[in-house]
């Protein structure tokens, strides 16, 4: 019986915590689809009273939404294709071989995921300004992007390959394959869902990203999503409900991808693909 | 007829870092024939077994497969086929394609395919299973799927590593006699890894004692079990293991007098070097309780264990004598026994070196 009271008392706590974190989520929901004057009514309206949808195909007329999202598009795409490519062959090595050279390299990656973006960008500008790498800036900032984020995916997809046992591959070794073929058709196969949802995830922080886009994209033609909405925000703005309008066409589809796909993975992270 | 050599391990030496797992390594194996490896855990049997299979580089030494060396040759061209301790299945496919994985990456046909697995199933009673995964089946059948994956290939030689070992004691036993079945229906060589004695003299035909990566004794099984190189081989074969008592030679070297209460002196076959120290074995089967007036080892039997077939009794205490009879004896815990023995059964080992004295 005290059981049961104590499972209400904590799942109490769960939904006001939930609450409390998504509160920022549902005020901008709530803001876009308020007026302009009921933004700045005080006390605040909770519920948004006259329901304005018309504002989200405003905002993606006028603020050329369709472009930004593209760039940002190609971007995340771009920052996981690299990300993905490169770091699934790290994290094979790191998982399968142990030496010396290999735990200074692991302590290097996680070293990399200690250091903020905001540290890293003026290196990074200067040497990329140097390489000309800044005249092709989208590129530029999937470069950059995927060094920063190389560390968690090779972490993640790392422990899945330690999950995959090393027997396996041996099987297929004396079955007749080569080293090479041993890993693409054994290993990979079983980490694929690892793979897969460790690639979502950086895709789903490259969607977002704005240090690097920031500093390293002057075109206005070529920002991303994340820049524009920063382009909006003026020091004089009124207009909350537009950058709302804004900011929910920006994480709606992530978000719903996020909530679709939310099942596998959290399993593909804890399970280690195996199974 | 001089037999071919499938196998021959040449001076073999194994470095992990500086640790030497396998210390200069002799072994040569007859085409068709079936070898067990055994050795206590960390003896390093899986070492030698992966460098036959070409998973581990050999650090010093030669390995021949039908004559040719094949150390730096990989696993893919060695033409031997292994079965994990693990079993090792491909998890992500079929029984069909983890038996035909080895098939299909040579390219075979599809009918050729089909045909062999067919085949290879009916031999091992899997024809039900072969579109389930791995995970679906049950041990047995999981062993017998990593059988028929070996098997498929036919290759020059098999290798085992502890196959059995995670299977309940029962099917064991039976697989036991199916594996060496199986080896004596395709006239394949086969290396067989074990800890477990028994399963090394029941199903080899040459037995291999390793013991921290040193070869301690190779030969017939039952010669491992009558002429022991070493104390240690004597004490690895044979169940329960022998009983070993300090003693010393007597003056005339026709007998040992053992470091027992009461300093029982047993007669020898052989005359030995007298006053010699040594390390008397005895095994518990050899032994045998007698009520007459014969020269043996006068003690009281601290337990009594019958199963029915055979009855083991504990005698003395520091060091405790095992005996095992046949008969069924009436006798209960703290009778008097008289123990007695063969002369020619006595074993007598160097107490410094181990090694048996003849
Ligand atoms: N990769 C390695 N690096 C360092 N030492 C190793 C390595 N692999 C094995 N060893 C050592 O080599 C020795 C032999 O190992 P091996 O696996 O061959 O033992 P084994 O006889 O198969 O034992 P078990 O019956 O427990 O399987 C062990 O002492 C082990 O610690
Ligand atoms: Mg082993």
């Amino acid at each position: 019986m005290s059981a049961t009271r104590h499972t209400r008392l904590l799942l109490f706590a769960a939904i006001l915590l939930g609450a409390i974190y998504l509160f920022p989520l549902y005020w901008m929901y709530a803001t876009a689809l308020k007026s302009g004057s009921e933004i700045f009514a005080y006390p605040p309206t909770f519920i948004p009273r006259g329901l304005d949808f018309g504002i989200f195909a405003e905002v993606w007329a006028t603020r050329d939404m369709g472009r930004f999202i593209w760039n940002s598009l190609v971007i995340a795409t771009g920052s996981m294709a690299l990300v993905a490519l490169l770091g699934t062959g790290c994290a094979y090595v790191l998982a399968r071989y142990r030496n010396v050279w290999i735990d200074i390299a692991l302590f290097l990656v996680l070293m990399l995921q200690v250091l903020p973006a905001s540290l890293m960008i003026t290196p990074i500008f200067v040497g990329f300004s140097a390489l000309g790498l800044l005249d092709f800036p989208r590129f530029a900032v999937m470069l950059a992007f995927t060094a920063k984020a190389m560390p968690f995916f090779v972490i993640l997809v790392r422990a899945t390959f330690m999950s995959i046992p090393a027997e396996l591959e041996e099987a297929a070794l004396v079955d007749g394959n080569s080293r090479i073929g041993a890993f693409a058709l054994i290993a990979l196969p079983l980490a694929r869902n690892g793979i897969l949802v460790s690639a979502i995830l950086i895709f789903m922080q490259a969607f977002g990203e704005f240090v690097y886009s920031k500093s390293m994209i002057q075109d206005v033609t070529l920002q991303p999503a994340s820049v524009g909405l920063n382009g909006f925000m003026g020091p004089n703005t009124v207009e909350w409900n537009k950058i709302m309008a804004y900011a929910t066409i920006y994480v709606t589809p992530i978000l719903a991808a996020f909530v679709l796909l939310q099942q596998r993975i959290v399993s593909g992270l804890t399970s280690g693909a195996l199974k | 007829m001089t037999i071919q050599p499938q196998i021959e391990l040449l001076s073999v030496n194994k470095h992990y870092g500086g640790f030497h797992a396998l210390k200069d390594i002799n072994v040569t194996i007859p085409k068709g024939s079936f070898v067990a490896l055994v050795g206590p855990s960390g003896c390093g049997k899986s070492t030698l077994l992966r460098s036959l299979a070409g998973l581990e580089s050999i650090s010093g030494g030669e390995i021949r497969i039908t004559g040719k060396a094949v150390n730096d040759t990989p696993p893919r061209h060695r033409d031997v086929a292994m079965v994990f301790q693990s079993y090792a299945l491909y998890p992500h496919m079929s029984v069909r394609d983890n038996m035909s994985y080895s098939m299909r990456l040579r390219k075979a046909s599809r009918a050729e395919i089909d045909a062999a697995v067919a085949d290879v199933a009916a031999i091992l009673g899997l024809g039900d299973y072969l579109d389930r995964k791995p995970n679906a089946l049950s041990g047995g059948q999981r062993q017998r799927v990593a059988m028929g994956r070996a098997i498929i290939r036919n290759p020059k030689v098999f290798l085992f590593d502890e196959p059995l070992s995670n299977l309940d004691a029962a099917l064991r036993v039976h697989m036991r006699k199916e594996i060496r079945a199986l080896h004596d229906r395709i006239g394949a060589t086969s290396v067989y890894v074990t800890h477990d004695q028994i399963e090394a003299m029941t199903m080899a035909d040459h037995v291999v004692v390793l013991k921290s990566g040193v070869v301690e004794q190779q030969g017939a099984p039952l010669s491992l079990y009558d002429t022991p190189a070493t104390k240690f081989v004597a004490g690895f074969i044979g169940s329960p293991a022998m009983n070993f008592v300090g003693g010393i030679v007597g003056d005339t070297g026709r007998a040992v007098t053992l470091d027992l209460p009461g300093a029982p002196s047993l007669p020898l076959a052989r005359t030995m070097e007298p006053r010699r120290q040594v390390d008397v074995g005895l095994r518990p089967e050899h032994l045998s309780i007698e009520t007459g007036g014969a020269p043996g080892i006068e003690t009281t039997a601290t337990s009594v264990e019958s199963t029915g077939s055979v009855t083991y009794l504990y005698c003395g205490g520091d060091p405790e004598i095992v005996v095992v009879l046949s008969e069924r004896e009436r006798i209960s815990q703290g009778d008097p026994v008289n123990l007695t023995i063969a002369p020619d059964k006595i074993h007598l080992f160097d107490p410094e070196t181990g090694a048996a004295l003849r």
